[in-house]
């Protein structure tokens, strides 16, 4: 018998906004535990949120790069349960009303064919506090932090439309790039700034039953969320021909095992409507707002470099995955550069060197104007592209322009004539029998005295012009 | 005196420059004065210190009013267990009292002491460093001996807070020049609430509205079929609200804790066992079982509560305000000691706290027949001003008369 997995994903993104969500604390989680609070979210008696009108420009702009409808009215319900990360007794999340419905995400699934992934829902919601275990003596504590308390979320929810885990890998890191472009958050599942779960459930192939599902939690990387689906999909295969029922009910991957483990029913707390934060209410304008605040998003830059800078599609999608690095990379053609030129060096040779020196793209000490110093030079056959690697290599550790460290370098190339012909006739003279091997058909003795010639002259012989020289001494 | 006070400021009681130059005030043990204890009538607040005032504390104290101390007060707020606020004014402790609104406290205290008790429209006074119970219906509300009085404290109080974001966006009425608009001049009253009083509280109640009539007013008879509905909605959705504004009680870092208990989860059952009395945890539990059983039930409660409000505004366009008894005989208040009882005693005050409409309750005696210790007029939203200027000119006209 033949099975499908059916998958949906409800992704939790941490907003990277200044403040808390409903009070003027910084959210910074990371601090030394407990600074950033205060009464309201301390939730201590009688203090009453203030919602932050950043957190709803921040998930607002997330939604709409998520492709979602901004609902026009949408509101706060107090999520109840009791444990002690929320001495509150409910979390402010949006159960009945979500902020917006109705996105989607393209993907390439693993045949190679488009395919859109629906989104159901964002709502927004406060993050809970930080429970962390320890040791005091041999007496086991439980310590809660503050620090993220009130910390503002948005919690995404797709459809059961995912059918692997590669789908559901692909989902997520076109998720992050959508949102990471519009500067909502860093979506990083290692820093947790975005967690992942997955409700997965099996079903005959053809049939249209949502069966029981598992709810997997606990994978902090894109491959683990991966490993994790996999492995649940082939649980519940195994369970189901053992004829062991499927119960719902919570997992957490192991990610040393490589297995998910049961951790508890899955529990789902009542909601009530919040009476002490209103009801957002949005007018179309303030939506159009928004959406004049996003930047052009990958997808449209991606046709752009295509049509305007003739760049193949994959080199094209590279560069737009990004935000930092398209915007490098058009500061670099703005200088002139062939946009060829300036794609193939980004990728092949700068992107490399930054992640050796682990440099961001922003604030290293190489801006566009510099690289493309470097590139010009190259494209008129100034240097060539040893020297021009040597010298971007050395415009990480040095202050000086391109063109001072290609003139102190000696790495200017030697093209003129006179010199090249005597260097030519030196190598010639030293390589009798290579000369009798390309005059006797072996073309690739050529390859073998133009890099002789290099040698010679220390790397810097203009290797075009040694090879025109070549052919015509040799015939 | 201890009777009256949960605590008294000890320091000197100096009143400053404004509004409320001279006036010394009261709030409840609920409200947050800094450094005061502030345990709200319950072991789950046992030793709880405000960390800063409340809003309209602040706005009082900003005004030149001092505040003398905070009475004592029931559970959580919820109904009345004494009379202290009421006592608080009425033996010269001080001229104003505030208490917490949530079925009618301060009207049914004002209205057990011949004093003038106010409910303001929702959202008028902010709720910050308020230790409620029911958000979408909890107000301050207002004990005094006179409506001017009241008016003087509520220009202090009133207005938008930005650390409250429940308070609605609109204009605050000008209670310092009246109204702003028209005078009251014809009273609704409703047929199914009358039919709530027995024999001798209903011919009381008729002869108000003559007397009112007498006055000048024109009393007008309305229906509404489902008065008997106010009750069991303002419960459901009060027991739930409660229930979620209670989950903060646990005794861990403030209030009382069991002292046996052998691990942190029967820590939070005993303790919140032990934290709620006789009145507000079978309230409590209430509210829990709508959340986590019957939560349609809350759901149609709340379509009923718009149902509800709708129909009252709708009475509102054809009279300018709802007169309504206060008090029935043979139940007291003071004695509510469960739910049932509670809101027996609270039925004619509950509906302005579940509509979220202003309300104003005071002595109706005009030297003749028309005597009634409590009759309260509703009216329609920030009509506040309109409301306190009729009950000062009813209170006016019996000093003058009796």
């Amino acid at each position: 018998m033949q099975h499908e997995a059916i998958i949906g994903l409800e992704i939790h993104v941490e907003l990277n906004c200044l403040t808390k969500m409903f009070c003027d604390c910084p959210n910074r989680p990371g601090d030394e535990p407990n600074r950033n609070t205060c009464p309201v979210c301390l939730w201590l008696p009688g203090a009453l949120p203030r919602f932050s009108r950043e957190a709803l420009e921040k998930a607002a702009v997330a939604c709409l790069a998520l492709n979602c409808e901004i609902q026009k009215r949408s509101a706060f319900d107090q999520k109840v349960y009791y444990y002690p990360d929320l001495p509150k007794g409910y979390q402010l999340s949006q159960a009945h009303y979500p902020l917006a419905r109705g996105g989607w995400l393209d993907v390439v699934d693993e045949k190679g064919a488009p395919k859109r992934l629906r989104i159901r829902h964002i709502h927004i919601e406060e993050d809970v506090a930080k429970l962390v275990h320890e040791l005091e003596g041999r007496t086991p504590v439980s310590l809660v932090d503050f620090n993220r308390a009130g910390a503002p979320l948005v919690e995404i929810v797709t459809e059961p439309d995912i059918r692997s885990p590669y789908e559901a890998m692909e989902f997520i890191r076109n998720l992050r790039t959508q949102i990471r472009y519009v500067g909502s958050s860093e979506c990083s599942m290692e820093t947790g700034t975005m967690r992942v779960d997955a409700n997965i459930s099996i079903r005959e192939q053809g049939s249209t039953a949502m069966n029981t599902k598992v709810e997997v939690k606990n994978m902090n990387s894109i491959r683990h969320l991966g490993d994790a689906i996999a492995y649940e999909i082939e649980r519940q295969k195994a369970s189901l021909q053992s004829g062991e029922a499927i119960v719902l009910h919570t997992r957490l991957w192991d990610p040393e095992k490589g297995v998910t483990l049961p951790m508890r029913g899955k529990f789902e707390g009542p909601c009530v409507p919040d009476p002490s934060v209103p009801e957002i209410v949005v007018s179309e304008e303030w939506i159009g707002r928004m959406r004049g605040l996003l930047p052009e998003m990958p997808a449209l830059k991606t046709a752009r470099f295509q049509r305007d800078y003739e760049l193949p599609r994959e080199l094209a999608v590279s560069l737009a995955g990004d935000r930092e690095l398209s915007d490098y990379f058009e500061a670099v053609t703005r200088k002139s550069v062939a946009p060829r030129t300036a794609a193939h060096w980004l990728m092949t040779q700068y992107l490399p060197s930054l992640k050796e020196r682990q440099l961001p793209i922003a604030g290293n000490p190489v801006t566009p104007d510099r690289f493309a110093g470097v590139l010009l030079r190259l494209e008129k056959d100034e240097i060539n592209a040893n020297a021009a690697r040597e010298v971007l290599s050395r415009l990480f550790e040095s202050d000086e322009t391109p063109d001072a460290i290609i003139e102190q370098g000696g790495y200017r190339q030697v093209s003129d004539a006179s010199s090249l012909e005597t260097l030519v006739e030196q190598v010639l003279g030293s390589h009798p029998a290579a000369i009798n091997d390309y005059r006797s058909g072996q073309g690739k003795a050529l390859g073998f005295l133009i890099g002789q010639v290099m040698q010679a002259s220390s790397g810097k012989a203009n290797p075009r012009r040694v090879r025109e020289i070549l052919v015509s001494k040799l015939t | 005196m201890s009777g009256i006070f949960a605590y008294r400021d000890g320091g000197s009681v100096v009143s400053g420059e404004g509004l409320l130059k001279g006036s010394s005030i009261s709030v409840q043990a609920n409200m947050s004065v800094a450094g005061w204890p502030t345990e709200a009538g319950s072991l789950a607040l046992k030793g709880f210190k405000a960390i800063e005032d409340a809003t309209v504390v602040k706005s009082l104290r900003d005004q030149g009013a001092s505040i003398v101390g905070s009475t004592r007060m029931s559970e959580l707020g919820l109904g009345l267990c004494g009379d202290e606020a009421a006592r608080a004014v009425a033996e010269g402790f001080s001229a104003i009292a505030l208490v917490t609104e949530h079925l009618g406290e301060a009207r049914l205290s004002a209205a057990k002491a011949g004093l003038i008790g106010y409910k303001p429209s929702y959202g008028l006074v902010s709720r910050h460093g308020l230790l409620g119970l029911i958000p979408s219906m909890e107000t301050i509300g207002i004990l005094a001996r006179s409506a001017a009085d009241i008016a003087t404290v509520m220009a202090a109080a009133s207005g938008r807070d930005e650390r409250d974001f429940s308070m609605p966006v609109e204009e605050v009425p000008d209670f310092l020049n009246g109204s702003g608009q028209p005078g009251i001049r014809t009273l609704g009253w409703i047929r199914e609430s009358a039919a709530c009083l027995e024999t001798d509280d209903r011919k009381a109640f008729q002869r108000c509205l003559e007397g009112f009539a007498k006055a000048g007013l024109t009393p007008v008879e309305k229906s509404m079929k489902e008065f008997d509905l106010f009750r069991t909605v303002h419960q459901i959705i009060g027991s739930v609200e409660a229930s979620s504004s209670a989950g903060k009680y646990d005794g861990v870092r403030f209030g009382y804790r069991t002292p046996s208990a052998k691990n942190w989860n029967e820590m939070y059952l005993k303790t919140r066992g032990e934290i709620f009395g006789p009145v507000i945890k079978p309230f409590l539990f209430q509210g829990a079982y709508y959340q986590f059983m019957e939560y349609d039930v809350f759901e149609k409660a709340c379509r009923l509560r718009s149902h509800l409000m709708r129909e009252v505004q709708r009475l509102l366009g054809e009279v300018d305000a709802l007169v309504m008894p206060a008090v029935r005989r043979g139940f007291d208040p003071f004695e509510a000691a469960s739910v049932p009882a509670l809101y027996d005693a609270f039925l004619f005050t509950l509906p302005a706290n579940l509509t979220g409409l202003p309300a104003v309750c005071f002595p109706f005696d005009d030297g003749g027949q028309a005597r009634c210790p409590g009759v309260q007029i509703i009216g329609s939203r920030l009509s506040d001003a309109g409301l306190l200027a009729l009950a000062g000119e009813r209170m006016q006209t019996t000093t003058k008369e009796s």
